[in-house]
């Protein structure tokens, strides 16, 4: 990039006219040329997307009548959202994956932000900028080093982080709640504080929390195996968990308001008597 | 030799038939000339060496296509409730006729599309063609990105099942951490505290009648501006439209295998 100046506007404006002379002179018409393979390639899209529908229906429906089987691409439909039991590991279409993985990359509070907005943002800014920032006539790939590997770097970290969320291990409420007589024994909880424990161990706290290596650490969420020593209290737990954000402003954590008072009591005692392993 | 002839009864006849065939073509063209702007849109010149990465923008367009023509199909028998969208979904995919084939295409065609849309942004940041004059079309190109991300996001709550619940819970609540505007964007999103029906009646609108119309409209303007402008040669082509050729001693270029065509070829090709 260094050794050449940007081009100036007057030479830009230059080879645009002689590009629209070239093609006037010798180009071929859009149809049928060009639309040919236009038409061949749209073709292969639709296939490729019926294709898609018919493996889906065919793997997950067909042989067992069930829409909820998972099928060779996935299921046909969840089991209906129940705002109330929260035994669900939240997960984004495959899209979003690298962003929901960047997520585990930054800790909550100090630098949350700038994985869920700090970095998307730069990027799209670097996107509308990037016809600004490069002024240069050069279109060759093999002329424009510094291009080339900003973009090779780019795709690299996307399919990286996207396959680290695709394959990123959840923690299943099944797997967790086997955890749990360990946690007793580990951190000496009391009895009054098992039940809170078989419900954090199914609620979904542990998409994002991690206890004493169990679970998963997503959002920036805090570890929680020591959480009773900073003794917050029980109100204080039971505030926080019905509105995390009322509590902590921009908090990512979800309400659990609907599982109801008896059952956030249980909770706020567990997390109150975790207090490490002892 | 050439005697000049009555026309026979056959070329009369011919003739009738063509002009009554292309009289309702020549009352539009009068009226509108549409007639003629497809014309110019079918036998316009593109440069002459266009290859097969330059149909991922035209193979986005059609991914588009089926996405609107499944998802206005979708809407005539989905119900945007909490109580009813559950059981509206499950009927359509296993009870209606083909009802599986439109759910399917509109499901995985989201995806198709996405990918599509990255791999003509690919294609184009390769050819350098967000370069002069094409800096606009770029930028309307990154807001249909955006637009087509802010479609797949809103549609995946559709279905209203706990992959679809919990992951928009997560998704309002990322954007709840945004500084100054994230709480409110968060509440907006939710349409209130918590995610209801308001919720989904607010991304079933977003879903259908918003995003499209502003993905239509951005679409207009893009294939606008790409038969304004034309669409970019291949950079590397030896007869790029727009290259610039420098006469050069034929010594120098012409090898054993290739000889030189025109020159060798310096500075930019735009
Ligand atoms: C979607 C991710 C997510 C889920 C699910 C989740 N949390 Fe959190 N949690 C967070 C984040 C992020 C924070 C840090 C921000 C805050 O303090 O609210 C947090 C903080 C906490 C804190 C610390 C509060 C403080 O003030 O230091 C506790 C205790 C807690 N969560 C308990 C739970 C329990 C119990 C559950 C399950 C019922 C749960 N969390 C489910 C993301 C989550
Ligand atoms: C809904 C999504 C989109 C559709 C339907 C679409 C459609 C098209 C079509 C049909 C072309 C003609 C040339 C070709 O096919 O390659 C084109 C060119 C172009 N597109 Fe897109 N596009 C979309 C998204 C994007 C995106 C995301 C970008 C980049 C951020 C972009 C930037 C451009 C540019 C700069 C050109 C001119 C290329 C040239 O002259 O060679 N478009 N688009």
């Amino acid at each position: 990039m260094a050794e050449e100046k940007p081009s100036g506007l007057d030479e830009r404006r230059a080879g645009f006219a002689r590009y629209k002379k070239d093609v006037k002179e010798r180009g071929k018409s859009f149809f049928p040329y060009a639309m040919f393979h236009d038409t061949v390639m749209s073709l292969i899209v639709v296939s490729v997307i019926v294709g898609l529908a018919v493996i889906w229906k065919w793997t997950s429906y067909g042989p067992h009548h069930d829409g909820l089987h998972k099928g060779l691409i996935g299921p046909e439909y969840a089991p209906p959202a129940d705002p109330g039991t929260v035994s669900f590991v939240p997960r984004p279409d495959w899209y979003f994956y690298f962003l929901f993985y960047l997520l585990r990359i930054f800790k909550w509070p100090e630098t949350v932000f700038l994985g869920t907005i700090g970095v998307p943002t730069i990027a799209l800014i670097l996107l509308l900028a990037l016809p600004f920032m490069d002024l240069r006539r050069e279109r060759r790939p093999s002329r424009r080093p510094v291009a080339m590997v900003a973009a090779v770097l780019t795709i690299f970290s996307m399919g990286i982080l996207t396959w680290k969320g695709a394959t990123a291990k959840e923690a299943l409420a099944s797997e967790v709640i086997a955890d749990v007589p360990s946690w007793v024994t580990q951190e000496k909880l009391p009895a009054a504080a098992i039940p809170g424990a078989k419900l954090f161990a199914t609620a979904g706290c542990t998409a994002c929390h991690t206890y004493l290596g169990t679970g998963s650490s997503n959002l920036g969420a805090p570890d929680l195996t020591a959480i009773g020593t900073r003794n917050l209290g029980i109100s204080f737990q039971i505030r926080h968990l019905q509105c995390p954000s009322c509590v902590t402003p921009g908090s990512p954590m979800p309400k659990f308001a609907s599982l109801g008072t008896a059952r956030l009591h249980e909770l706020a005692v567990f997390l109150e008597s975790s207090k490490g392993k002892r | 030799m050439a005697i000049r002839r009555e026309p026979s009864r056959a070329q009369v006849r011919r003739e009738q038939m063509l002009a009554a065939a292309t009289y309702p073509l020549d009352w539009l063209e009068e009226r509108s000339g549409l007639v003629g702007g497809v014309k110019y849109f079918l036998f316009r010149k593109v440069p002459s060496d266009t290859n097969w990465m330059q149909t991922l923008g035209s193979a986005t367009l059609t991914a588009f296509l089926v996405q609107a023509v499944t998802g206005v199909i979708l809407a005539m028998y989905y119900k945007p409730s909490p109580h009813d969208a559950y059981s509206s979904i499950q009927n359509i995919t296993d009870h209606l006729t083909m009802g599986w084939l439109v759910r399917g295409m509109h499901k995985w065609g989201a995806s198709v599309f996405i990918i599509l849309m990255f791999l003509h942004m690919g294609r184009v940041f390769l050819f350098g063609a967000y370069k002069y004059p094409r800096e606009l079309n770029w930028i309307i190109g990154v807001l249909l990105l955006v637009l087509g991300l802010t479609a797949g996001f809103t549609g995946y709550l559709l279905p209203w099942d706990q992959t679809a619940y919990w992951a928009s819970v997560v998704g309002i609540n990322l954007n709840g951490t945004a500084p100054f505007v994230g709480p409110w964007l968060a509440q907006f999103l939710r349409s209130g505290q918590e995610i209801n029906g308001n919720t989904l009646s607010l991304f079933y609108s977003l879903h259908m009648l918003v995003i499209p119309a502003g993905i239509i409209s951005l679409i207009t303007l893009h294939l606008y501006l790409v038969i304004r402008l034309g669409v970019t040669s291949p950079p590397w082509s030896r007869e790029a439209a727009g290259r610039e050729v420098v006469e050069e001693p034929s010594t120098v270029r012409t090898g054993l295998t290739r000889p030189a065509p025109h020159g060798g070829a310096s500075g930019g090709s735009d």
